[in-house]
């Protein structure tokens, strides 16, 4: 069997505290610290409100009155709209300037032009023309998403090597084959690193787009409450944002080890496995074939 | 481990494979990696190339394999001006270029997979294949678990698999341990008379490079030149207990010696 065991570094054995306690007295220290200040007036009650005042906020608004969701979901609704967008368009774009020297050429000045042009500034036009629903939140999102997406996904497809590329034209392969069978799942590693950027600035481009106007949305709600100064009620809406933004890049993650697998030991070994079972009965026949 | 070679009578009629007529190439620099090379290949032969680094093996595999064109002279693969990859002919570079997202199985596939469909026999075929080359066991590893002689190996498979007549070999087992590359220099003397391949071999090794030939081309850097041409008479199917005979070692020590005036 072909199977191969990679021993883990010994390193996180021999520790005598484990890594989650560690972050855990990390975090406990942080939120006394926080507290303490608050207590003892070291900050301003106004300026920095108290970890337990943000918890007893976020108490109330997510399970006592349970408004937060509403504005949770329409901001992850816009977040997840605007990235796909932006993420089909920007491979698309990349596909196509890969596979065509002349276009490359003739969109290249706009693409720089969008790269230099600070895209948040664009969101009032967008606003202005798609109105105060959530269209404009997803078009900012998947504007301001679509640049990195298009760039990694362009220098990933461009980047195979020479002698793979001789390879398939000593084989004589298409320009589709070569695509398929090489750039793209070559390109793959710097694609999905192009999509992990690309999620957490769709969900800056939804917040953006709730900034300049909305009516719903988490981005709606911290604008509210700071201006009414409720800083606790405000922290508990950052809060949600942060475990927003860990839900998609824990995904974007999760998806890029499944995707680009072969760069795993583990996957590695595991769809081996799978293939090898899938082929038992092959293989054993061609070993008979062979002890004949 | 035999398969039909798709060449109709005409290009069968053909004794010379390769003729190249004062060939030469330029590369922009410019660099000259091979200037005025004439030599002929007839059909089944096995032709060793050897030289120290940089003199134009790989560029006069290249050629030949119709990935660039010469910047001088003519060159002729089967009786006709090579004007790009054919597939009759089959190349395997210096490294591995392996695709590390498919299996040792699906690599060796590539060749099947490019042409069209792959069906069960040619799925039975790369796992013979596998074996042949001594990977049994692996048949279903992924590039990253092999060690580069192992990826060499599936290389080979997959050259194999190509069904070309014509096989070039860019240094093959240079990344070999002395045992395993005895071992595989059998197989493929073993599979050159099966499929009545011609071969095409580079090597920095000049007992290999007279074990596996007829005749072994002597190179010479700057310019990249044929300096050479050494026949080896010793009889098929080799063996290796030829390697202890007096013929033997003199044509190693004569290709040395030769290797020797230039370097
Ligand atoms: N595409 C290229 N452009 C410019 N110069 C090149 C190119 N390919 C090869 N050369 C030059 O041509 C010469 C011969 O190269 P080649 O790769 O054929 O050598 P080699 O005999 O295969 O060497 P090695 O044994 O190290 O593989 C070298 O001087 C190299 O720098
Ligand atoms: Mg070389």
């Amino acid at each position: 069997m072909s199977e191969q065991t990679i021993p883990l570094p010994a390193a996180s054995a021999s520790r005598t505290v484990p890594v989650w306690a560690q972050h855990l007295i990390v975090f406990v220290i942080f939120i006394s610290i926080w507290e303490l200040a608050v207590r003892n007036e070291w900050v301003s009650r106004l300026i920095l409100p108290s970890p337990f005042a943000v918890i007893a906020a976020w108490w109330d608004l997510a399970i006592v009155k349970a408004l937060i969701w509403k504005h949770f979901f329409v901001t992850l609704t816009e977040v997840v709209i605007g990235f796909l967008l932006g993420a089909g368009f920007g491979l698309l774009m990349a596909i196509l300037s890969a596979m065509n020297m002349t276009f490359r050429r003739l969109i290249s000045p706009y693409m720089v032009a969008l790269q230099v042009t600070p895209r948040i500034a664009v969101a009032p036009i967008i606003v202005a023309w798609l109105g105060f629903n959530m269209e404009p939140k997803i078009a900012i999102a998947a504007i301001i998403c679509f640049f990195p997406i298009f760039i990694n996904s362009l220098t990933g497809l461009l980047q195979a090597d020479d002698e793979r590329l001789e390879m398939f034209e000593s084989m004589r392969a298409s320009r589709w084959q070569v695509f398929r069978h090489l750039q793209l799942p070559g390109a793959m590693p710097v694609i999905m690193a192009g999509f992990k950027t690309g999620i957490s600035l769709a969900l800056i481009g939804a917040i953006v787009g709730e900034f300049v106007s909305a009516s719903v949305g988490i981005g709606v709600l911290i604008q509210r409450f700071s201006f009414q100064l409720l800083l606790p009620e405000a922290f508990a809406c950052l809060i949600m944002l942060t475990v927003m933004g860990l839900l998609l890049y824990g995904t974007a993650t999760f998806a890029d080890r499944r995707v680009i697998f072969w760069k795993s030991d583990d996957l590695v070994t595991k769809s081996a496995r799978k293939l090898r079972a899938k082929h038992a009965a092959m293989l054993a026949s061609r070993a008979d074939a062979k002890a004949e | 481990m035999t398969q039909a070679i798709n060449l109709d009578p005409a290009a069968r009629a053909i004794k010379d494979i390769v003729t190249a007529t004062r060939t030469g190439m330029e590369f922009p620099g410019p660099v000259v990696a091979l200037e005025d090379a004439s030599f002929h290949v007839k059909r089944g032969e096995f032709v060793s190339l050897i030289g120290p680094s940089g003199c134009g093996k790989s560029t006069l595999l290249r050629l030949v394999s119709g990935l660039i064109k010469p910047t001088a002279g003519h060159l002729n693969v089967f009786g006709e001006l090579i004007a790009g990859p054919r597939a009759e002919i089959g190349m395997m570079f210096q490294k591995p270029t392996l695709l590390d997202w498919k299996s040792v199985f699906d690599n060796v596939l590539l060749p099947i997979t490019l042409a069209g469909t792959v069906k069960k026999a040619d799925r039975e075929r790369a796992l013979d294949l596998i074996h042949l080359v001594g990977l049994k066991g692996f048949e279903f590893s992924y590039p990253r678990q092999l060690s580069g002689g192992m990826q060499q190996r599936v290389a080979l498979a997959r050259l194999l698999n190509t069904g070309a007549e014509l096989l070039l070999l860019d240094e093959p087992f240079g990344a070999l341990d002395e045992f395993t590359r005895e071992r595989l220099n059998l197989e493929l003397l073993r599979i050159q008379s099966d499929l009545d391949a011609t071969i095409l071999f580079v090597t920095h090794n000049i007992q290999e490079a007279v074990f596996l030939a007829d005749r072994v081309f002597v190179m010479t850097p700057r310019p990249g030149r044929l300096a050479a041409t050494v026949n080896v008479p010793l009889p098929r199917p080799r063996t290796i207990e030829m390697t202890k005979s007096p013929e033997y070692n003199d044509l190693v020590f004569n290709i040395r010696d030769t290797l020797g005036g230039f370097i």
